[in-house]
Parts: C-alpha cells; structure tokens; sequence
C-alpha cells in the first residue's frame, strides 16, 4: 500500500556522532544530577515533550531507578520562567527546532544562569556552540516531531543517564576547580553576565546576574543598561554587550 | 598520552575510576544497540498491524467525514503521547486538521474527578459529559490494563464510539477486550520500547486517516 503521506520506520536512528553526543550529554547530566541539579525542559512548540521528559526523570518506568528533580516549563514567556526556575549547576533541556527563538534565547542566556544546556530538534542544526550538548535527528521531515523520533532520544538519554550511576568514580566534575588568581586559563576574561537591575545612582554598580550568582558589576564602558541586557564581564566591570536579541 | 589499557592490573573498583572514556564509549555502543532494537521493533510492529492500521485509518476517516471529534487519554509518559497524537490529527504540519483532543490536558477536570470521584473515571466521566455516538476514543498504554483507561474504553463503546487501544507487553486486557475495536499491541518487555513503537504506529493510523479522507471527498467531488 503506498499513501500520500508514506513515511518507513528509520533504519539506522542514532549514527557514531549522534551516539557520542547522546554519551556525553548523558555523563554531563549524571554529573550536573549528582552534584544537585534540576533538570529544566522547554518545548515551546511541542508542549508534550517536555511533559514526557520530566515524567521519564521524576517517575521512571524502570523499578528501582532513583526519582531525579525534573520540571517541563510550559508558562507562555519561556526564556522568563526558566530565567526564574534555574539555579548556578542546574540543567536546561530544550526539544525545539533551530528557528524556535524562544529558545535560541534561552540557549544564549543560560551561561549566565550558570545553566548547562541540551538541545534535542530536527531539520536545519543550530549554530556551533548554541548549546552545550546537542542531539539532532538529522532529518528535514516536517512530520519528526509525531513519529517517536524524540521520544527514542529522551529515552537513551534517560537509559544512559541512569548507567552513569553505576559509576560514581566518575561522577565528579572532571576538571579540578582552579583557586589561582593569576591563573591564565580561568582568569574571568568574557564571563558572560545578565543584567537584572541597572545602577541605582551615578556611583554604583548595576546588579548582574552570573554562572556564580548575583553581583555588582561597573557599566561605565557599555553605557546604559536594562534589565535583561547581556554583557561580556571582565575584572568587575561590563566591557561589552551582546547584540539585541528577541526576548531581551 | 599513553593510551595503553592497564585496568586488568587492578581489582575493578568503580568508586576509584577516574578515566570516562570506557564508560563514553559504552554508552554510545549502548545508544546504537537500542536504537537498532526500536527499529526493528518498529518495522515488526508496521508488518504486524499493517492490515488493522489500514482498517482503523478507515474508520477514523469515515468517522471524522462524518463530523466526529476524537478523544485521547493515557497514563503518565503515554498522557503525553497521547497528546502528541491529538496535536498530530489537530494541528498537523502538513493534511486536513481535524477535532481531536487529550483528555489528560486539563488538570482542573483530572484532579476534581480524582478527588471527588476517584481516580479511575477520570476519563470516563469526560467521555460521559463530551462524547457523541459517532466520535473515537483513543486509549495509549503500554500494560493494555490500566483502570482508568479500560473504564473509559468500556463507557466510550457503550456509547457508540470507535473505540482503539495501544498496548504492550502481552496486551493485557485491552487486547481480550470485545469492548475495544482495533487493539495495536507492540509485544516488548520494555516501557521505553512500547512507546516509540506506539509512536510509529499512531503516526501510520494518522497518515491512513489523512488517506482516506482524501479518497473520500474525492469520492464526494465525482
């Protein structure tokens, strides 16, 4: 039988690269879970994925696995309610597709939050470095998000997720946290900031939101800013802001 | 670097590892070798239901041609598929958007049902408050026996709907049931499995539906 709208099931679903991302974003996210994370979901376009994810995460369907804290945020603002909901060493999963700006926005702020990031979609890839882990069905199919394409992602991530357990040897960050002042590697060269309230008078700082929580932060260089803004921070003061974005 | 293996040395104390690479590369073997399995699961669950997909996508057709409305309901990660299958036959990216919704959707109706009532009519009493003789219910599950869901199947057949069932493992109830007129088992063990199958499968009914309400309106053209 042939029909109009004819579509097989996917041989090959998940490729060597798509494997290898799944891997490492799986570890990340048992990390970022060891260490106290929540895991954020956003599907601003499919509402019912991010619903499915966190259920996978808080209830599993394996007995025995342990509950992990995971929300879907489906509030109309996306980019507010999850500015809201994480907090420094949480993590944000979003399943949209490259053009959803709601959640570009989200991906380019959440440094800020101190937010490690998932992207799930399909079609055309979001830029490199839009997230810090990305998982794409390399398809153009209009129809992915209804044929279990996603639904197999989230599940492997789960799956692998719950391995990473079975080794907590590995489950502390991988690099150690450098303490040196001088230290050229980690000096605060572009910590990228978001502002959440502008000076209060001529000789203070506006207050600004970072990886590291919140702190006052010189704006004399960049100008005016408003709520929302984001700027590159260097030595307690703001050098440069980012481009207008939507959701600004 | 010295990428020689020397963890045969020691007693394998996975407390003590340091080195993720072994434990990345698994994952990601790990990764293919599901994957391969949901594929085959849904190329034998396509093959298996090939015929009832087509019966089924008839009947949907006939049923919204006649101005019928669709209901899904389901429990837990299946509510949420259930959702995305109303969305497809709602909203779908390209084809005819038709009236179907998830009765999982509002939690005002589910937690006043629970609460007052108990938990498994939450469906069944929407059924009784919304549905008409010619509307279809579609119940997802990956047990095939869940209270709620056979009640509401039972109460949707009582009032002349089309009744269709997604289940798993053996079908459970849902598949003996004469209540439930196309039952899709996906025979799997695992939960994770059931479920991207279903997926598959409920896309197959939608695309067939779409299909036939073509042919149909041509039909009506001529």
């Amino acid at each position: 039988m042939s029909t109009t709208y004819d579509v097989g099931a996917a041989p090959g679903l998940i490729d060597e690269d798509l494997s290898a991302d799944l891997a490492g974003a799986a570890l990340a996210l048992a990390r970022r879970f060891h260490a106290g994370a929540t895991l954020w979901v956003i599907s601003p376009q499919w509402e019912p994925h991010a619903h499915h994810v966190a259920v996978e995460f808080v209830h599993p369907v394996v007995v025995g696995k342990r509950a992990l804290p995971s929300v879907a945020l489906v509030a109309a603002d996306t980019v507010a309610e999850t500015r809201i909901a994480t907090r420094p060493g949480d993590v944000v999963l979003a399943v949209a597709d490259a053009a959803d700006a709601a959640v570009a926005d989200v991906m380019r702020r959440a440094p800020a939050w101190g937010a490690e990031t998932i992207w799930i979609g399909y079609g055309e890839r979001p830029p490199a470095g839009a997230a810090d882990h990305v998982l794409w069905v390399p398809t153009a199919d209009p129809m992915t998000p209804a044929t279990g394409r996603f639904v197999l992602m989230y599940h492997l991530l789960w799956e692998l997720t719950h391995v990473c357990f079975e080794h907590p040897g590995l489950l502390k960050p991988e690099e150690p946290e450098c303490t040196d002042e001088v230290c050229v590697t980690c000096s605060d060269e572009g910590r990228l900031g978001e502002v959440v309230a502008p000076p209060a008078d001529l000789l203070s700082g506006a207050l600004v939101r970072t990886a590291d929580g919140e702190e006052y932060v010189d704006t004399m260089v960049v100008g005016e800013v408003a709520p929302g803004d984001l700027i590159l921070i260097h030595g307690g003061a703001a050098l440069t802001r980012l481009g207008e974005e939507p959701g600004a | 670097m010295n990428d020689e293996n020397t963890d045969f040395l020691y007693p394998f104390i996975e407390a003590q590892e340091t080195d993720a690479t072994a434990l990345l590369t698994d994952l990601a073997s790990s990764a293919r070798a599901k994957a391969t399995e949901s594929a085959r699961l849904q190329a034998a669950s396509l093959e298996e239901w090939g015929p009832e997909i087509e019966a089924a996508g008839r009947a949907i057709a006939e049923r919204f041609a006649a101005g019928g409305r669709m209901y899904t309901f389901g429990n837990g990660g299946s509510s949420t598929d259930a959702e995305t299958l109303a969305s497809l036959f709602a909203r779908p990216a390209h084809g005819r958007p038709l009236a179907a919704r998830c009765l999982a959707a509002d939690q005002a109706v589910i937690t006043a049902l629970g609460n007052d009532v108990g938990f498994d009519v939450v469906f069944s009493r929407q059924l009784m408050a919304h549905a008409r003789p010619g509307d279809i219910a579609v119940a997802l599950s990956t047990s095939g026996s869940s209270e709620d869901l056979m009640t509401a199947l039972v109460e949707a057949r009582r009032r002349g709907l089309l009744t269709i069932g997604f289940s798993g493992h053996d079908g459970g109830r849902m598949a003996v049931a004469d209540e439930v007129h196309h039952c899709f088992t996906i025979r799997s063990q695992s939960i994770h499995r059931i479920q991207e199958s279903q997926a598959l499968v409920g896309y197959r009914l939608w695309a067939t539906a779409q299909h036939h309400l073509e042919t149909l309106r041509k039909g009506y053209a001529s």
